[in-house]
């Protein structure tokens, strides 16, 4: 066990190495000027000159790739050329509301899809079950520039349950809508995949051997279904923590909330490339973790699972 | 020993195969068709690929041609009525047929991303899956890789950077894509391999790509197409998000996130039409794939008997 | 009908005599006023600020030598007077006695300079920290007129020489040659006094710890989220009654990068200011009557076209470009007419407008005639570049349904701003939209520096025009001093251009401002929303 830890964990070195490769292209060897960005309408070619310089591109391709590497990894990621701030401060200041939408939707997404997947499970084709599953499919067919705006009009602006968009002073209202609008997709494949491991499990032999000695069909379901119906939600947090990266994106930018996600579509339109650079390889980074941990906890959940 | 073996080949050819594929087939069908769920989806999706080849014939208005500069004002933001059920848009523009021809542009854009992502992705998926070694080290490095970038921002960023076009559109959108059938191509790839059949063609000196083709590609097709269908749905939603942040198709095509993105401050102000159609179309047509999608996998898998 | 009548008679009554109760409570004095922006200001070091957003920020912490009024004309601000030599190369400011920098700032936190108070001396730091060439400063070259710019910026010498104290409250500025809008160029919100010791002392993050002499001094900027400033309390203005302004407690501008939530933000009170997107402007002028402003601005929304490119290198081709659509209509219908059609290139409050300018009107036949005598009686295809946005989509989307009516057929191409800029300024792009907004009140700003021969490309001039006579009567305008022959000069130049068409003269802008109905004393400045100050704004609510 503690060498398949040692190797899955060693195995990231060279994803984390591609990773940044792939950065590197994507900011590197597409057309237009950043430095014409900072200079604004009008600006004066010598000044450009100047900048561009400062900025390192007028070096050849190779040099600049492997400045970059060592860059990564002495954490020497730069500053926004847009506002000179230093791209580790921008993706610090921005963390704890992506962090807090990100798991906050998590938690939503697993506690609500595993219970109504359960419920579906248990009332298989039933009206409960097709409205369960509608329920959630609808869930990841709303656009969620569509739904956030509908949910600000009525609940904000016409019920007056929510003081508005934005952050406010921190207080918690503020999370709420936007949490429930990220939460919906991830929580639909929860309840999509609760629903159909569940109906495997309910058909396995272990199941029907507690059935048949007599256990209560409650039990039957909590004690032994469950626990291993729970095991395939494990892998989809580990997987949906891309897509959640991806969802806030858009639910920042609709629900005017200061994230990782408005960040991104900022310094792509404005081609700020230290910050591109610094928030995707986050971002990389974050998901290859957290899958990290989702493959050794494993064994913590399912003893059934030996690490050849 | 190879009197043995062609007749093993023999019958995988007449029994693994065929039969084992009739009885499948009709044994999903009467699977898919218990399943109230994925007829409507089915039904739905059958209903959006019919209004987008015919779209055309379905509506009297053109897409693009703006009534308000020959009729003025009354036409400019009308709400829907028996001439224009879905009513107007900002340059008097019947939103139905923009909604119908919506569809054209959609199914255009997840054909041809999804044919991209599936061609790509049984490629290397396969080739992953069969040689493993080294060459199965790399696709899979390349598909870690990929995978761990947030897509929507991958997309965008490739979107961004590079002057708009159809073309780019749908290419960016497979270059994120591909992965998904990638992985469950070698995943299915690595399971039949094991088996005897392909053992037995493999000992029998028959050539790789020969094995890959025949053996391999027709038993690999139904998971291929469970994928391609719940991501239909995935690309629909990932177009309309570009045209609404502004990316991808230009006007005057008509596209749904384009319209909703448009239409959204008339929305807030009362003048609801031009935003909710499409919205609603994007939602129905996402629902419907993912809904029919849902019903084949639960159909084509055997586990689930 | 007349129930609701009486019922707004009652509101109104009501109203009245609450904000009257309200008024004798509070008089005229605190309360925070809460604004939204539309994007996360990128700049709020005035050195290197370019944008709209930037300069709001910098407009309410820092002060510059002289203003504009709400006319378009300059006032004294730091400078309580000046005088300009015979030979208008030597300006003498008179600056204003008692302005102090902030002493605090950052939730009390005291400033590096102790709120000191400013001298001449501070002036002649600030002008030779912006037009360093270590500031890099991208608005440097706006005042490269002073005597001395261009040594300076080589390293000849080690200070900018035309920049002068006279003594503690005389600063003396020389230029090179005579340069008629000098003064409007100081209003620019670059050229603001800046204590050295903070500057200094912040270095590379001087941008986020701003510090002037402005009625609001810094509180926080979140990223992204809020900008916070608190009253400065050691403000020299004082109001008609002698009271200290401002009356305001504190400013904070939210970000809401969304048109449509902003306007939803308004709808629900959480701000007291909104840009109105066009889907709002009926609702806005209908509902708030009293409190949504507009002014005509100084500024030209035109789609260019490169004379070195076919078809534009044909004069022919550009004149039926401009026949072709109808600015009228598609303001009407699809702008709530809230803009003015362009028949030139000067805005109509701009000094030097011609009213009497013919331009071109919309005659399609006239279009589709000009164009079959270029050869293109088939009309012919070419791609708009415009930068991202919705409101310029709007606007091509309209105009290019009126060009396939001449057999012109449009496509749209939208790349980010930068990228826009970049391959406009290469001459790469064929046809671009475009918009000038004035940094100075005066035609030199529009026509020497958009279609002066020495400025094609990066400096301004991005259609490649070129024209003689118009070359020598813009230089000419550009060193006279005589109001009237200046205006000549700059009518005739117009007129050229106007013939020439190298632009598809489109709109004028018009700024807006819509506040609430408690808002008091808000003023719109003419210059465009981004330069409104709320020195004597107050709340009644």
């Amino acid at each position: 066990m503690f060498a398949y830890f040692i190797r899955r964990t060693l195995g990231v070195i060279p994803v984390i190495l591609g990773v940044i490769l792939v950065v590197f292209i994507l900011t590197t060897i597409v057309p237009g000027d950043p430095a014409r960005i900072m200079m604004g309408q009008r600006g004066d070619p010598e000044t450009l000159k100047l900048i561009r310089k400062e900025m390192g591109l007028d070096e050849p391709t190779h040099v600049q790739l492997v400045k970059f590497y060592k860059d990564v990894f002495t954490l020497n990621l730069g500053r926004s050329y847009r506002n000179n701030m230093t791209v580790i401060e921008s993706i610090k200041s921005r963390l704890p509301v992506t962090a807090t939408l990100a798991i906050g939707a998590m938690i939503i997404a697993v506690v609500l899809g595993v219970s109504i997947g359960i419920y579906s499970a248990t009332h298989q084709y039933t009206w409960q079950d097709y409205l369960s599953m509608i329920f959630s499919l609808l869930g990841i067919a709303s656009p969620v520039y569509f739904v956030g705006l509908i949910m600000v009009i009525i609940f904000a602006r016409k019920l007056g349950w929510v003081p508005g968009t934005g952050l406010g002073n921190g207080e918690w209202i503020y999370y709420v809508l936007p949490i429930l609008t990220l939460g919906v997709r991830p929580m639909a494949l929860i309840v999509r995949l609760t629903r159909s491991t569940m109906l495997e499990v309910v058909h396995q032999d272990y199941v029907k051997t507690a059935r048949a000695k007599g256990l209560k069909e409650k039990a039957v379901i909590y004690k032994h279904a469950l626990k291993n119906a729970l095991i395939p939600v494990i892998t989809i947090i580990g997987l949906q923590t891309a897509s959640l990266l991806s969802g806030v994106m858009l639910t920042e930018t609709i629900y005017s909330l200061p994230g990782l996600g408005r960040l991104s579509i900022q310094a792509v339109t404005n081609r700020d490339f230290p910050i591109i650079r610094g928030v995707v390889l986050f971002m990389a980074l974050v998901f290859v973790l957290a899958n990290l941990l989702v493959d050794l906890s494993y064994g913590f959940f399912d003893p059934r699972i030996r690490y050849e | 020993m190879s009197d043995k073996n062609l007749n093993k080949k023999s019958n995988l050819k007449s029994e693994g195969l065929k039969e084992t594929s009739d009885t499948l087939l009709k044994d999903s069908w009467r699977k898919l068709k218990r399943n109230k769920l994925a007829l409507v989806g089915m039904s739905i999706v059958i209903l959006f690929i019919i209004v987008a080849i015919l779209a055309p014939y379905l509506t009297p208005y053109d897409p693009v041609e703006q009534l308000i500069w020959t009729e003025g004002a009354a036409v400019k933001l009308a709400p829907p009525s028996a001439d224009h059920l879905f009513g107007t848009d900002l340059y008097g523009r019947d939103i139905l047929t923009r909604v119908i021809y919506g569809a054209r542009i959609s199914l255009q854009i997840s054909i041809a991303a999804m044919s991209i992502s599936v061609l790509i992705g049984i490629i290397l998926g396969t080739l992953a899956g069969y040689y493993g070694g080294i060459i199965d080290d790399i696709i899979s490095w390349i598909i870690n890789v990929l995978y761990a970038f947030p897509f929507l921002l991958f997309v965008i960023a490739i979107v961004a950077f590079f002057p708009p076009s159809l073309i780019l559109t749908f290419s960016a959108i497979s270059l994120v894509y591909w992965m998904s059938i990638a992985r469950v191509v070698r995943g299915q790839v690595l399971s039949i391999k094991e088996k005897e059949f392909v053992e037995a063609a493999r000992a029998l000196g028959v050539k790789d790509w020969k094995i890959m083709f025949k053996h391999i590609l027709p038993n690999i097709i139904a998971p291929v197409i469970v994928q391609a269908t719940l991501g239909m749905g995935s690309i629909i939603m990932i177009e309309a998000s570009l045209t609404y942040l502004g990316f991808g198709t230009q006007p005057p095509t008509p596209s749904w996130g384009y319209m909703i993105s448009a239409g959204q401050g008339y929305l807030a102000q009362g003048q609801w039409w031009w935003g909710v159609f499409p919205a609603i179309a994007i939602i129905l047509t996402v629902l419907g794939f993912n809904l029919f999608g849902d019903g084949l996998r639960d159909a084509l898998d055997p586990k689930s008997r | 009908m007349k129930k609701k009548l009486i019922s707004i008679i009652l509101t109104a009554v009501l109203i009245v005599g609450l904000s009257a109760a309200v008024m004798a409570e509070t008089d005229k004095y605190g309360g925070v006023w809460k604004d939204a922006l539309q994007s996360n200001p990128p700049q709020m070091d005035p050195a290197q600020s370019t944008d709209t957003k930037s300069a709001e920020m910098i407009y309410q912490l820092f002060e510059t030598l002289v203003e504009y009024d709400s006319e378009g004309n300059i006032k004294p601000l730091l400078a309580e007077s000046w005088d300009i030599s015979e030979d208008a190369q030597t300006y003498t400011f008179h600056l204003r006695k008692g302005v102090h920098f902030h002493a605090e700032t950052e939730g009390g936190t005291p400033t590096a300079n102790g709120g000191r108070e400013v001298t001449a001396e501070d002036w002649v730091w600030t002008f030779n920290h912006i037009t360093s060439p270590e500031t890099k400063s991208p608005r440097a070259y706006f005042i490269d007129m002073i005597k001395g710019y261009d040594a300076y910026r080589n390293g000849e010498t080690d200070k900018l020489a035309g920049v002068r104290a006279v003594d503690k409250y005389t600063l003396e500025v020389e230029l090179e040659k005579p340069f008629a809008p000098f003064l409007g160029t100081l209003a620019y919100n670059t050229f603001v006094v800046m204590p050295k010791e903070d500057v200094n002392k912040w270095g590379e993050d001087w941008n986020f710890h701003p510090v002037g002499t402005g009625a609001f001094k810094f509180e926080s900027w979140e990223q992204d989220s809020v900008v916070r400033m608190s009253r400065n309390d050691n403000y020299w203005m004082k109001d008609e009654d002698g009271n200290q302004l401002p009356y305001l407690e504190a400013l904070e501008f939210r970000i809401i990068p969304d048109y449509t939530m902003m306007w939803e933000e308004f709808q629900i009170g959480n701000i007291y200011q909104t840009y109105v997107d066009d889907p709002f402007y009926l609702d806005a002028k209908e509902n708030y009557p009293d409190t949504f402003f507009e002014l005509p601005q100084l500024g030209t929304y035109y789609y260019g076209m490169n004379v070195e490119k076919e078809p534009f290198d044909d004069k022919r081709v550009r004149q039926a470009m401009n026949y072709a659509i109808n600015r009228e209509m598609m303001i009407e219908l699809v702008q709530n007419g809230r803009n003015t059609p362009a028949k030139g290139i000067i805005p109509p409050t701009m000094f030097g407008y011609n009213e009497e300018l013919e331009g071109y009107s919309y005659n399609p036949d006239k279009a589709r005639a000009l164009l079959a005598e270029a050869g293109y009686q088939d009309g012919f295809e070419v791609t708009l570049q415009y930068n991202t946005s919705k409101g310029h989509k709007r606007v091509a989307e309209a105009l290019q349904a009126q060009y396939r009516q001449v057999g012109i057929d449009v496509k749209l191409q939208n790349l980010d701003w930068g990228s826009h800029l970049d391959s406009v300024e290469r001459g790469e792009a064929a046809f671009f939209r475009m918009g000038w907004v004035a940094d100075y009140n005066d035609p030199d700003n529009f026509l020497y520096v958009l279609l002066h021969s020495d400025n094609i490309g990066p400096e301004g001039n991005y259609a490649r025009f070129s024209n003689e006579r118009f070359d020598t009567l813009t230089e000419y305008a550009r060193l006279e001093t005589d109001p009237e022959k200046r205006k000549q000069a700059y009518q005739q130049a117009e007129k050229i251009a106007v013939e020439e068409a190298p632009w598809v003269f489109i709109y004028h802008y018009t700024t807006h401002s819509l506040v609430q109905p408690y808002v008091n004393n808000y003023e719109l400045p003419a210059f465009g929303q981004h330069a409104n100050l709320f020195r004597d704004v107050w709340i009644s609510k």
